[in-house]
């Protein structure tokens, strides 16, 4: 009776046996069916690198910081760069963002502008008085002493700390920041950007002492630590050996001037020698303060390696640059500086200041050239006589940036703290640290296996959450759901955020894994 | 109320008392009438129905499948062409078990274009799964046609109510057509067994693949064997409203008869009328109207012969490379009879010709004076001049 | 794109019998998520079918009813009427058909039920040939393409039937093309159809077919992509018959799209050429209706 109510849905009718009755009315489920066993490719949720990351000293995860931005998940991607970098405001102003040179976005329009919307990200953290919220590992009863407040140091302070090290940072100068404090001006980097990502480094515990008089020797003779970071930087002016020299500024000792609020007296035409950022800082500087800066640079204006947009920045400005030229003498005279140049031209100046770069002082070339027990990294160098020594920033790093120095500060870190627990150094302290990017892949997604079907032509925007939208998001899943909205087997399940396949049904086509905009997704071979 | 109306009218009016919902259909002459009265019911609000004016009958009989499918009582018209058009959709039909409920007025197939009485459109349908039930008059194809939603309800399959071209479809006779509250005495509204059911979805008429698709053929089967009695019952339903019924078969003054005519559809009016003439003059000659051809009545068929001594019968039709169909299915029925009457089978009146009075008379007397069929089909009335070069 | 709530139901079971890659499975599981469960499905002869499960099995969870091949027009009127008769003005009739129900056996039918207006929505999910019993041409299958019944140096030389300019011609209420690679806008069309009641709405799916195309079954979605990026199947609607609006415009070669599908392998650089001539002629007319808008 049951069943002929739930075959012909009411039971008023004349009853008819189901052998009088018997038709094709269907509704058992198909999932009976496990499909998954005609498959031989399985489809697999597998993230991979990008080559922005790849390029970034820091190993910041920026597909995964755009695609947060993208849909306004502001804190998160705070948390993302915090995880690998102290300093994203400091960046977003004064980073070379060789990330952008690397962008897959270059070949298809314009690269993603990275670094102004980490620019971006560290101003709301800044403004917005942001508490880190990263894991940070409580104090594991080692002291570690850090000699220089620049990026790198303050870098290796802040590593240091979130792996559990109680960490004192000891400045000669009367303020923490190195060089971005003192070398690099206002205008490109505000003070109270540099003064705020500071204090964040300080709130978690981290001490910093200015002017110190603390030496490798004294902090040694203390006995109270189990190592130290070196960071001291390049203080020492690289000589350009031409008669006159010493008539010549130095670029730094001019921008310490300036940024100390110091009355420099220097003004009419000035002659810039130079073509790197200091050079430009210098010459950007001397405009503020009422002079006629003119940059004498020995190579094309095309070669100099300062940012392209702060060459244009100065070009408006009014700065004059002469390329294909340099000084081979300067001489006085009654009226001020007489600078011969290669082109046997001479150039009349109230001053010169060189910008050529600057070196390592002498006793630390001595300690870098001690060469027992000591272990070469990529961006520091361990000495270990009866104390592990770390050198780092610009002392030993390939590349002297900021962003190369906060990195070098981190290998530092993660040195000290693999001589103590034997683990791997990498570029990422997620990895380090074995977050969720340990997993990914190590493949670097190139232009050809993003799907361009789902980008359309569209230069840069200036809404930042505009822009992060642009981000190709090479290799991480940016939730775009493709893989569960294309599915015919109805194969891709979404719990909890996370997305999986259901291997029961999945018939292997793969237009998941074609579909993925972003080669997130990967191809197993079936057993 | 008695009305003097033509065959086709006779069916409307039944479709209107049936309170059939859904309606589709398609011009054929001569089955055109049936659908412009129902038509006109629905337009003029004496049936609350909805007329769907498709573009061929193989659409009419698609549409009252989907329509029956979704639970309401449906009706559709044809004839010749148009039947045989349906063709795949009346084994759609009977496959789905849906009690759809079908006028077919026996015309002839072309070529030449012929649109008079002819069987063998119907008749060629006979393995589809329809229930075929042939009416002699207007009084009969009204009354068949409410018995035939009944039976088709009861059983559901599919019924084909078969009126004779122009002889019943456009005749006029009196008929008494019942008050509705008689015919809802006997009618209930329609409860269907197979519906679409959005609280349940299913699928219906789903692919059978060999492990199930002859089960469900078996049951079509079985349901045929079922219709016999549920016929009956039906019938006794009718008459306990209407004082009328008919009978699977009409055994006509066969008690004591050695030969019987047996005929279908209004040749079986004629026949009763030279039966009567015949026993006048003495003659052992009965009658056997046969209404029900699918399921064919084999039992009742072998029961009634079963003291005769010789069969003709008139077949108004032809299976081409056999003969008569009705002849076929005679001698097929009387397989097991101890006494096997003769069987003389007559093809004639094909394509409208005429059956008169005189040639029944001159097939009985032919049928009495050969003592074996002189062939198996005997055309008659053939005009062999026409072959003359 | 994401699903919205109501769009994030499954109205479908895994475990169907599609071929790996099947465009007709993307489509009717994309076509559900914009219908919702209020629908009465007719499916004629054709892949979806057998998709839809032997008995007694069934992949959806709205009703089915199977028709014979030629009949959805006529059956779908029928179910329409009935439903109507029951008082049920909620649930709507949905036809599910092939090219083949739709552009051959089934075109008068079609043709039948838009003329009188039938209030449902006809869906063809165009995989362009007779898939289901093989691969023959249909008069859907494009000029160029291979199948068993035009084989190698025989592929079809006639173009492909237009449906949608057909039913055009009947001033349908509307009609329009969507294909599974722009879900969005498929889900956009199903969604108006859905709510233009009272007429009869016609949607023309384009569905590739990994086994009968002779193209590996993850490209399925981008092969039906190029389509709409080489205009050889555009995005357009088209209201009252007379109405017409270009949802997207293709910028690529159909070069792009021929070269990556087997059945289209033996074509010359002349033929390719040929059909790019087709193809630019016939987005240029559809252009030029776009500016005839009332």
């Amino acid at each position: 009776m049951l069943l002929q109510k739930q075959f012909f849905g009411h039971e008023s009718v004349m009853m008819l046996s189901k052998e009088l009755l018997y038709i094709s009315r269907s509704n058992i489920s198909t999932e009976i069916n496990k499909t998954g066993s005609w498959r031989f490719l399985t489809p697999i949720y597998q993230l991979k690198s990008s080559p922005c990351t790849e390029k970034c000293p820091l190993s910041q995860d920026i597909s995964r910081i755009e695609m947060l931005v993208s849909k306004g998940k502001f804190k998160e991607a705070i948390d993302l760069i915090l995880l690998e970098n102290p300093f994203p405001s400091v960046c977003g102003h004064v980073c070379f963002h060789t990330c952008e040179t690397a962008c897959n976005r270059k070949s298809f329009d314009e690269p993603v502008g990275i670094h102004s919307i980490e620019r971006f990200l560290g101003n709301i953290a800044i403004a917005e008085d942001y508490k880190l919220n990263i894991p940070i590992i409580s104090f594991n009863g080692k002291n570690i002493a850090i000699l220089g407040a620049g990026p790198s140091g303050l870098g290796a302070a802040y590593f240091m700390r979130i792996l559990g090290y109680n960490c004192d940072v000891f400045e000669i100068k009367k303020e923490p920041g190195g060089l971005l404090r003192w070398g690099i001006p206002a205008y490109r980097l505000p003070d109270l950007v540099l003064r705020k990502e500071i204090l964040r480094i300080e709130s978690l515990g981290v001490k910093i002492h200015c002017n110190s008089k603390e030496t490798v020797d004294s902090l040694k003779k203390s006995g109270k630590y189990d190592a130290i970071f070196i960071g001291c930087g390049y203080g020492k002016p690289v000589k350009m050996g031409i008669d006159g020299e010493d008539l010549a500024i130095d670029g730094l000792e001019f921008l310490y001037k300036i940024r100390n609020g110091e009355n420099t007296d220097i003004g009419g035409h000035v002659a810039v020698i130079g073509g790197g950022n200091s050079a430009i800082d210098v010459s950007r500087s001397l405009i503020r303060i009422g002079a006629t800066p003119i940059i004498f640079y020995r190579r094309r204006i095309e070669d100099m390696p300062a940012f392209k947009e702060e060459v244009e920045a100065a070009n408006v400005e009014g700065v004059e640059i002469r390329e294909l030229t340099k000084p081979i003498r300067i001489e006085k005279d009654s009226e001020g500086l007489v600078i011969t140049l290669n082109n046997n031209n001479t150039f009349k100046a109230q001053h010169v200041i060189k910008a050529i770069g600057n070196e390592a002082e002498n006793h630390w070339k001595l300690l870098l050239d001690s060469k027992e027990n000591f272990s070469k990294f990529s961006r520091t160098v361990l000495v270990n006589n009866h104390l592990p020594i770390v050198l780092g920033g610009d002392l030993v790093n390939p590349v002297k940036s900021v962003a190369d120095a906060i990195a070098s500060g981190k290998q530092a870190a993660m040195v000290l703290d693999s001589f103590f627990n034997h683990r791997e150094v990498t570029n990422s302290m997620d990895i380090y640290t074995g977050g969720d990017r340990k997993n990914r892949s190590k493949h670097i997604t190139s232009i050809e296996e993003i799907n361009l079907d789902y980008f359309e032509f569209s230069p840069r925007r200036d809404s930042e959450i505009e822009e992060a939208k642009r981000c190709f998001n090479c290799g991480i899943c940016n939730d775009c759901d493709n893989c569960r909205i294309f599915c015919p087997e109805i194969s891709v399940n979404f719990k909890d955020n996370k997305r999986s396949i259901n291997l029961d049904y999945c018939k292997g086509c793969g237009i998941c894994i074609t579909e993925c905009p972003r080669n997130a997704m990967g191809l197993r071979e079936e057993a | 109320m008695r009305q003097v109306l033509e065959g086709s009218h006779a069916v409307s009016e039944a479709v209107r008392l049936a309170k059939v919902q859904v309606v589709s259909a398609y011009p054929i002459t001569p089955q055109t009438h049936i659908m412009e009265a129902i038509a006109e019911f629905c337009a003029n609000g004496k049936m609350n129905a909805k007329f769907i004016c498709v573009e061929s009958e193989h659409s009419a009989m698609a549409s009252v499948i989907a329509a029956s499918a979704a639970g309401v009582r449906t009706f559709t018209a044809t004839s010749s062409h148009g039947l045989a058009l349906m063709h795949e959709l009346l084994h759609w039909a009977s496959g789905a078990r849906l009690p759809i409920v079908m006028a077919e007025v026996n015309r002839a197939l072309a070529p030449g274009w012929n649109i008079w009485m002819d069987q063998t459109d119907s008749l060629s349908q006979r393995d589809t799964g329809w229930i075929q039930l042939y009416c002699e008059d207007s009084q009969e194809v009204l009354d068949t046609t409410l018995c035939a939603f009944k039976l088709a309800e009861a059983i559901n399959l599919p019924v084909m109510v078969v009126l004779d071209a122009f002889f019943l479809s456009h005749t006029y006779e009196p008929v008494d057509v019942p008050e509705q509250n008689e015919v809802d005495k006997f009618l209930p509204p329609f409860l269907p067994r197979i519906n679409i059911d959005m609280s349940n979805p299913c699928s219906l008429y789903q692919m059978a693949p060999p492990n199930f698709y002859m089960e469900m053929r078996y049951s079509i089967f079985r349901a045929m064997e079922e219709t016999i009695s549920k016929f009956l019952e039906v019938e006794e339903d009718f008459y306990k409203v209407f004082g009328r019924k008919y009978g699977i078969l009409d055994s006509f003054q066969c008690d004591d008869a050695e030969i019987i005519i047996i005929a279908a559809g209004t040749t079986a009016s004629t026949c009763r009328q030279v039966v009567l003439d015949l026993r006048e003059t003495g003659e052992k000659v009965g009658l056997i109207k046969i209404k029900m051809f699918r399921p064919f009545p084999k039992k009742l068929i072998s029961d009634a012969l079963s003291n005769a001594k010789k069969i003709a019968v008139i077949d108004r039709n032809c299976s081409f490379g056999v003969g008569g169909i009705f002849a076929q299915e005679i001698k097929s029925a009387l397989y097991k009879n101890k006494n096997m009457p003769t069987v003389f089978g007559y093809i004639t009146g094909l394509g409208g010709r005429d059956v008169t009075p005189k040639m029944i008379e001159e097939i009985y007397f032919k049928t009495k004076e050969e003592h074996y069929p002189e062939k198996e089909s005997i055309w008659f009335g053939i005009n062999y001049e026409l072959f003359r070069n | 794109m994401n699903f919205s709530e109501t769009e994030d139901i499954e109205l479908m079971h895994p475990g169907h019998v599609g071929c790996p890659g099947c465009g007709a499975v993307i489509a009717m599981r994309l076509a559900l998520k914009a219908m919702g469960e209020k629908i009465v499905l007719v499916i004629p002869a054709c892949c979806w079918a057998v998709v839809s499960g032997p008995h007694p099995q069934f992949a959806l969870k709205v009703p089915l009813l199977h028709t014979a091949f030629e009949t959805s027009g006529a059956a779908a009127s029928g179910l329409r009427a009935a439903l109507d008769m029951k008082g049920d003005t909620e649930t709507t009739v949905v036809v599910w058909a092939g090219d083949g129900g739709t552009f051959d056996i089934g075109f008068q039918s079609l043709s039948g039920a838009v003329e009188r207006n039938e209030d449902f929505i006809y869906v063809c999910y165009d995989n362009e040939a007779y898939m289901n019993t093989g691969v023959q041409r249909s008069s859907s299958t494009p000029y160029g393409g291979q199948t068993t019944t035009t084989p190698e140096l025989q592929w079809k030389k006639t173009r492909k039937k237009n449906i949608v300019e057909s039913l055009s011609g009947h001033r349908i209420s509307y009609a329009a093309t969507a294909s599974i690679a722009f879900p969005e806008d498929l889900i956009q069309k199903f969604k108006k159809a859905m709510n233009l009641k009272g007429c009869t709405r016609f949607l023309h799916v384009f569905a590739s077919c990994p086994t009968g195309w002779r193209i590996p079954s993850e490209l399925s979605v981008k092969i039906a992509r190029l389509a709409v990026q080489t205009n050889i199947f555009p995005l357009y609607e088209v209201e009252d018959g007379i109405n017409y609006t270009i949802n997207y415009t293709g910028n690529k070669t159909v070069k792009e799209y021929l070269k990556l599908q087997g059945r289209f392998k033996q074509l010359s650089e002349k033929d390719t050429y040929e059909i790019q001539k087709m193809v630019d002629e016939d987005f240029l007319f559809l252009s030029q209706k776009v500016k005839l808008r009332r």
